[in-house]
């Protein structure tokens, strides 16, 4: 016979049943059940603010859960990949490879792997051509992806309801416990916690005790505000917009239009060939560069502003730095100047902070 | 009942708890609030809605050839999502249908791809569905229906959104659709031939900017009550979907063709649906 252990949770089961089933209703803006607990963003002092998702809010709970998904290899549908194999804390939440073959169909992507962090302000899209809307639609894409983690999401609702601990979790923070677009939601939620804003740059810019910059360092990040900036703008290092950076001259329309960038998204003539700008924070971390990672280092990249820029009718004229030529002219003191900023970029704290890292370990 | 010491007492007792336990949750479990309605109610009735899916003046049926314009089709599937239901009575008050996302559908099975993989658990079975009962409309008389065909933007822009029978499961969307935020809001797929060649023929539609409200007037007005049941029977016209279209210069249609996309989705809106009978 059963013992009261046993009573109990099935009696707590029973509840949960009852509180998940009660009340179904067409709830855009989620009420946060009184066991929660509500979670503001912590936003440097120094950055913008950030916009509230009403229709997934904030919890510890639902970002713990989050965070375990994120690195839960039964996410995939070979379960051997996790989001963490592509995203690597130690690499912002990059890879470090230009077209990844990781995936379960072994065939590499056609874009590289990008950064996540700070994307609680990407409002304007998400992918390198803005396909996606928001966080909490954007996961279904490498999710089911053959050529990523291929999941099938009936499945994956399978694996997560075996697992005693995640049905608790999921009961706690959803109304209808485990369900695939949960999943999206929780990973949604942890996504956003992923704040990078402790960088030396920071610490100088905010007049942290202790915080400086070298000769070289305050050069660079002058050039970097008149050269780069009005691309790579604000706190962010990135305007969160899309642009063609002349690596390219023409754009196929091969693979459902994978190559032609933004106009994929808006059928508008003048997107073709645009990307995100990704973000300069943490940038000697995250090589290789550009949404196909063809540049393998940062001298690539800049020999590429300097010299390399090709022409098409949607280059952005902002490259057009050399007395009215295509180009950003830059001496070799200017470039060091240059990496040397690009460096206080770098986020020590949150390429290594345990409470984003991998809880499973 | 119990003679024989603790155990047995403890038993009944755990049976006891564990009944009034699932009483209390059957309590929970039936003590929904309904959506409330901004109209005064006088007793409510019911309709039958029937999309009933047709060629020109033929009935419409999977694997048969239908021809017009010189070109013969042949389906394997015609899917949409019907949402956003408003019953407009005669003096032009608006009862919107709650949760109103239907998947209305006539298909063989389905290998999903894509979001379900090609597990042979997840075939989606054969399936014929042409009716939505429509519940709760105040009684009245009306004289007109609305509706649209796809998703509306706010539940197309973020698919973690549930409202109705909106889902991500039935193939309704797939990894092409979701790299751009969206579902499929028609499919219809299957061959077709101008008499020399024969092409595979799938006509998808998608995207904000495709879906499309329909308002259409009933012959004559409807009287809704709880006495009895009534039925709204609209006329799906497959042959109209690829009106003023080169379907065998194009047969294959979806995002990445956006201007016969939009016609495609243009003749849902204006041509394919018409009421045939109130009853």
């Amino acid at each position: 016979m059963m013992g009261k252990c046993a009573f109990l949770r099935i009696a707590a089961l029973f509840f949960l049943l009852g509180v998940a089933f009660s009340c179904k209703k067409e709830n855009v803006s989620e009420e946060i059940s009184q066991a929660l607990h509500a979670v503001k963003l912590q936003v440097p002092v120094n950055f913008p603010p950030v916009v509230e998702h009403v229709e997934n809010p904030l919890t510890e709970e639902g970002i713990e859960l989050g965070r375990m998904l994120f690195y839960d290899v039964r996410l995939s549908g070979n379960n051997k990949i996790s989001c963490a194999s592509c995203h690597r804390q130690d690499l912002a939440f990059s890879d470090g490879i230009a077209l990844t073959r990781v995936g379960v169909s072994d065939r590499a992507l056609t874009r590289h792997a990008p950064v996540l962090f700070n994307l609680a302000w990407a409002e304007n899209g998400l992918f390198w051509d803005g396909g996606s809307k928001n966080l909490e639609s954007q996961a279904l894409g490498p999710l089911t992806s053959a050529d990523e983690m291929f999941q099938d999401l009936n499945v994956l609702e399978q694996e997560l309801k075996a697992d005693p601990d995640y049905v608790k979790r999921f009961g706690m923070v959803f109304k209808d416990g485990v369900r695939s677009v949960n999943v999206i939601k929780a990973l949604s939620q942890f996504q956003r916690t992923l704040i990078s804003g402790t960088s030396k740059y920071d610490q100088y810019k905010r007049s942290e005790p202790g915080a400086s910059q070298t000769e070289s360092e305050l050069l660079g990040m002058n050039l970097v505000n008149s050269k780069c900036k009005a691309c790579h703008s604000g706190e962010l290092f990135t305007d969160d917009d899309y642009h063609n950076n002349g690596i390219d001259a023409t754009f196929s329309d091969d693979h459902e239009g994978i190559y032609q960038g933004h106009f994929r998204v808006t059928f508008n003539p003048l997107d073709l060939g645009k990307f995100k700008t990704p973000s300069l924070r943490n940038v000697l971390v995250t090589a290789p560069y550009m949404h196909d990672g063809r540049f393998k280092t940062i001298d690539e990249v800049l020999d590429h502003y300097q010299s390399g820029i090709k022409i098409s009718p949607t280059t952005d004229q902002l490259l057009y730095q050399h007395q009215g030529r295509p180009g950003i002219p830059l001496t070799q003191k200017e470039r060091q100047a240059i990496i040397a900023f690009l460096g206080t970029l770098t986020d020590h704290e949150f390429i290594t902070n345990k409470k984003i890292s991998n809880p499973h370990e | 009942m119990c003679d024989s010491g603790v155990l047995c007492t403890i038993k009944l007792l755990f049976m006891k708890k564990l009944l009034t336990i699932i009483g209390l949750s059957a309590l929970l479990f039936t003590s929904c609030s309904k959506d409330s309605d901004t109209i005064t109610l006088q007793g409510e009735g019911k309709v039958t809605l029937t999309m009933d899916a047709v060629f020109g003046n033929q009935d419409f049926a999977l694997n048969k050839d239908f021809t017009t314009n010189g070109v013969t089709y042949n389906f394997t599937k015609f899917r949409y999502w019907l949402s956003n239901v408003v019953l407009v009575s005669t003096t032009g008050q608006e009862v919107k249908v709650s949760g109103s996302y239907y998947l209305m559908e006539e298909t063989g099975e389905i290998r999903l791809t894509g979001v379900n993989n090609d597990l042979p658990t997840t075939i989606y079975p054969a399936t014929k569905r042409e009716n939505v009962v429509l519940k709760e409309i105040p009684a009245g008389d009306y004289k007109s229906i609305k509706f649209s065909i796809g998703v509306d933007q706010k539940y197309n822009d973020n698919m973690s959104l549930q409202s109705g029978e909106l889902s991500q499961l039935n193939g309704m969307t797939n990894v092409s659709w979701m790299w751009l935020t969206s579902y499929i809001f028609t499919s219809a797929s299957g061959k077709v031939s101008d008499g020399t060649t024969t092409k595979n023929m799938l006509l998808e539609t998608g995207l904000n900017a495709n879906y499309k409200t329909i308002a259409l007037d009933l012959p004559k007005s409807l009287n809704i009550s709880a006495s009895k049941s009534t039925s709204i029977v609209i006329n799906a016209d497959l042959s109209k979907v690829t009106d003023g279209i080169d379907v065998m210069a194009n047969p294959i249609v979806g995002a990445s063709k956006a201007t016969v996309m939009a016609a495609v989705a243009h003749n849902y809106a204006t041509k394919v649906f018409t009421v045939k009978s109130v009853n």
